[in-house]
């Protein structure tokens, strides 16, 4: 299109801002892994027919199709293995408000079948970070945990709890202890 | 035809209702269960999966992902997803059993409406430059369609009235219903407008629900269904979205999609369809050409329960549900999408 085409002077731009609010109550089983993780524990739910401990709790085992309650509930560590990782370098996209380069990692806690993602790792220089690492999460302290961000998706939030995760100095994990887990 | 050899022979539903404590995943994961066990199938013969949802009601992007988790779908499967209510992934489910290599089909839809506010949620299925912005929703829309109506002259605020007494009704005999009992057609209209000239009770109420349904082809379908609802035919239409430059008292896509299905007019035993306002039972009995015969929403209809996404794969559920059991021998089913009955989807069903 040229710039000098009648066309192009009658162009219109209107922008159009949208704001949707949801109100959502977190499920039975959310709900719990709220309420244990402000005390500083962790809970899954362990699928009666598979064995495979989700953390957080879905309250069903996705691959058996079964639905899982608080009879399947068990306590994981708050250590696990690194299975993955991404180091990202902020460009300022509207709402980044980092500016250095930061750590997106999925950990396999001890005890758990599913990692949890989006986690950041802290005490390690990022060129000394890798899978197989044992880390253990560094908690916030009681009066500045937020669960806010924790929603039925199943994702996400967790960093204003667990602060980050720390290198636990313990040899690394055989890649046998977390080869399904990469990707 | 190939289309002639297709039936529904399982299906299932949530109730609808407020507020439900389950996610829509979870909502999903009984109810495809309750629906293979019906169709006395495993899970793994179904040969491919269609689901209908919309991420701006369930409030996050690709939260259509997630809602597969409770089709099984490790190892991996056949699926597609539409972003719409199920009955149109029933469409496109039908299509591929069409193409003759697989026996046995699912499609569900799913949707929780209590998180959001739906007045603003749909406002943004309008035209981005001219109603979007306006904040249009659908009550408002509702309310202008049945002010037209009215000003044909083709239907009284007591003939509204009436339909909702009716769906109220029925619906005490639907365990699956959110709003039903006898309610009185002159205490009805002695209550105020809400955005006239539209009641409260004309509006449907806001509800999360889910609902499956698996069709097979053929002898496998007769083989697991002593009476398979056989879909006859089925078919969608679209009018302008702009509803500006239609009549909007009547649903020309829902007539022809009616006669695209195969609908001649002939007597009905059941309609079920997505009358979502009480207005718009008036013109879709119209206009879908439904004899005086026919049994309008013996479910109750979305009156009696609207989880968006899933409400018009109920209204098939429904249907097939008469004829399944022995009730009916031929029954209409309508879904509809988009702003006052923009797009519509007719299944037209028989027992054999």
């Amino acid at each position: 299109m040229s710039a000098e085409s009648p066309a192009r002077k009658e162009e219109m731009v209107m922008e159009h801002l949208v704001s949707l609010t949801y109100r959502e109550r977190l499920t039975p089983s959310l709900n719990r892994f709220v309420d244990r993780i402000l005390e500083g524990e962790l809970i899954g739910h362990r699928c009666p027919s598979c064995s495979r401990v989700y953390v957080p709790p879905k309250g069903y085992c996705p691959l058996c199709v079964v639905t899982t309650s608080a009879e399947d509930e068990v306590q994981v560590s708050d250590r696990g293995i690194l299975t993955g990782f991404t180091i990202i370098t902020p460009v300022a996209y509207y709402g980044q408000q980092a500016t250095d380069p930061f750590v997106y990692a999925s950990v396999l806690l001890d005890g758990a079948s599913t990692p949890v993602g989006g986690q950041d790792i802290t005490g390690v220089a990022h060129d000394r970070i890798h899978t197989g690492m044992r880390v253990r999460a560094v908690w916030r302290p009681p009066a500045e945990r937020r669960v806010e961000g924790i929603t039925n998706r199943g994702w996400g939030g967790l960093d204003a709890v667990i602060e980050s995760f720390e290198a636990t100095g313990e040899p690394d994990a055989a890649p046998e202890a977390y080869k399904e887990h990469l990707f | 035809m190939a289309a002639r050899d297709i039936a529904i022979i399982g299906y299932a539903q949530t109730p609808s209702q407020r507020d439900a404590i389950q996610s829509e995943v979870q909502l999903l994961v009984g109810t495809i269960t309750d629906a293979v066990t019906m169709a006395g199938i495993n899970r793994r013969e179904i040969g491919f999966t269609c689901a209908g949802s919309c991420d701006y009601l369930t409030g996050g992007p690709f939260a259509f992902v997630s809602n597969l988790e409770a089709a099984g779908s490790w190892p991996p499967i056949s699926e597609s997803h539409v972003e719409a209510d199920g009955a149109f992934a029933m469409y496109e489910a039908w299509m591929r059993l069409q193409e003759g290599d697989i026996d046995i089909a699912l499609a569900f839809g799913s949707g929780k409406s209590s998180p959001s506010n739906p007045a603003e949620v749909w406002a943004h299925q309008l035209d981005p430059y001219y109603l979007a912005p306006l904040g249009a929703d659908p009550v408002s829309l509702a309310a202008i369609q049945a002010r037209a109506l009215l000003d044909s002259g083709r239907a009284t605020e007591r003939d509204f009235a009436e339909v909702v007494a009716r769906s109220r009704a029925r619906a005490t005999a639907n365990p699956n219903a959110q709003l039903s009992g006898a309610v009185d057609v002159d205490a009805l209209l002695a209550a105020p407008y809400h955005t006239a000239p539209l009641r409260r009770h004309d509006l449907p109420p806001i509800s999360d629900g889910a609902a499956a349904v698996i069709m097979a082809r053929g002898d496998k379908a007769r083989e697991l269904c002593s009476r398979p609802a056989w879909i006859r035919g089925m078919d969608h239409r679209i009018d302008p979205h702009q509803p500006g430059v239609r009549d909007i008292t009547t649903a020309r896509s829902a007539t022809m999609a009616a006669q695209k299905a195969g609908y001649d007019g002939g007597p009905l035993d059941v309609a079920e369809i997505s009358a979502t306002f009480s207005p718009q039972e008036i013109i879709l009995r119209e206009a879908l050409g439904l004899p005086d015969g026919t049994e309008i929403n013996p479910s109750g209809g979305p009156l009696a329960g609207n989880p968006v996404m899933a409400v018009g794969l109920i209204r098939v559920i429904e249907a097939a549900a008469r004829i399944i059991g022995g009730g009916a021998d031929r029954a209409l089913a309508h879904a509809t999408a988009g702003p006052l009955l923009q797009q519509n989807l007719v299944c037209l069903m028989e027992g054999e």
